[in-house]
């Protein structure tokens, strides 16, 4: 029997995970500012209460949740009123007082509160700056096994100021073994314009779609296209067209006079 | 004097309350130490504290142990029964009355 899986909500992305997320797995989104970790995030949990009944906590270190309000209804979600209606909780703390592990547990009141299926922590990238290098892999790895423990199925953000042009390495300080699945948002320079790409790069225990597709950030969220099949290299920032067959016809009869 | 002039009266007795009220009410979620709520508003942890501490007493923020740590938080529960009070109050002025 197919385990029923966590839906983003985002058909075609659901559709590159073979379905969703798998239950209770850690995912990292990992991209550089401004591609769209934290409208994707959103869109996660504000698509889990809306459309699976999922209640959702989303832990924010970086920005106080007015400001998150705020940007999340110019996309039409009242977080505010989900709050209200005890399916949603923001939380908004600082990454030393998420990692005390003695007595109680931060996330142990609003996780008893609204019993949510969904956690958004953003950002890992943030929390790291808290915690020696040496020491980071064994506190995410509690915070994970903390969220794996509850039951949830958490979406972990990493700011990847790096991921640009051909470096394929996702922390850098070695998170990406600790999570079950890893999305890539990255911006990809074509012909001159700067498009936004996203990649399914790692997902353990199932098939997924292994192509880089292009996305946008629209009025109701991020929206998945087609993958960039015209052209080849896009993952390592060098894009270039793709010879097709009948290019390469042209080519030969341009060069040979043979087709 | 009625509770809600009691209550309205302190909560609205210096400009760090005022920045302390706003500050939980436009973010419910926040949950986090002296020094990390006295930065969000500008300020140092000891020229919060008093204050913090009154609107502790007063309900609407709770303080509770994390770690090692004490963090401060809005008590939603306490803070919705202290804006009632305080609208009820506010009203009974507009038509006249519980001064």
């Amino acid at each position: 029997m197919r385990m029923a899986r966590i839906k983003t909500g985002i058909p075609e992305l659901d559709e590159m995970l073979g379905g969703g997320f798998m239950p209770g797995d850690a995912v990292m989104v990992a991209g550089s500012a401004g591609t769209g970790k934290t409208t994707l995030a959103l869109q996660y949990l504000v698509n889990g209460i809306t459309q699976f009944g999922d209640r959702g906590i989303y832990v924010t270190f970086e920005q106080l949740p007015d400001q998150i309000y705020r940007d999340a209804k110019n996309f039409g979600w009242d977080l505010r009123r989900m709050e209200e209606e005890n399916k949603l909780r923001l939380v908004c703390t600082s990454p030393n007082l998420l990692l005390e592990a003695e007595g109680e547990y931060l996330l142990d009141e609003p996780i008893k509160e609204i019993q949510p299926r969904r956690i958004v922590i953003d950002s890992m990238s943030h929390l790291a700056m808290f915690v020696k290098e040496r020491e980071l892999r064994k506190e995410a790895y509690r915070l994970i096994m903390y969220l794996k423990t509850k039951g949830l199925s958490s979406l972990l953000t990493w700011e990847a100021s790096e991921m640009v042009g051909r470096s394929l390495s996702v922390t850098g300080v070695g998170l990406s073994f600790l999570v079950d699945c890893i999305v890539l948002l990255r911006f990809v320079e074509i012909e001159s314009s700067m498009r936004k790409a996203l990649l399914v790069s790692k997902m353990r225990g199932s098939d997924h779609d292994k192509r880089l597709r292009e996305f946008e950030i629209t009025s109701q969220g991020i929206k998945v296209g087609a993958p960039f099949s015209e052209y080849e290299g896009v993952i390592t920032g060098a894009p270039r067209r793709s010879i097709t067959e009948e290019a390469a016809r042209a080519w030969a009869k341009a060069f040979t006079g043979k087709t | 004097m009625s509770q809600g002039r009691e209550i309205l009266s302190r909560l609205l007795s210096s400009e760090v309350k005022g920045d302390l009220l706003v500050l939980f009410h436009k973010n419910p979620g926040l949950v986090d130490t002296m020094d990390g709520v006295a930065r969000r508003i500008g300020r140092r942890a000891n020229s919060i504290e008093a204050d913090a501490k009154d609107l502790v007493d007063l309900g609407v923020l709770k303080t509770k142990r994390i770690g090692e740590s004490e963090v401060i938080l809005l008590d939603r529960a306490r803070d919705k029964e202290i804006q009632e009070i305080t609208s009820n109050y506010i009203k009974s002025l507009k038509t006249g009355g519980g001064v």
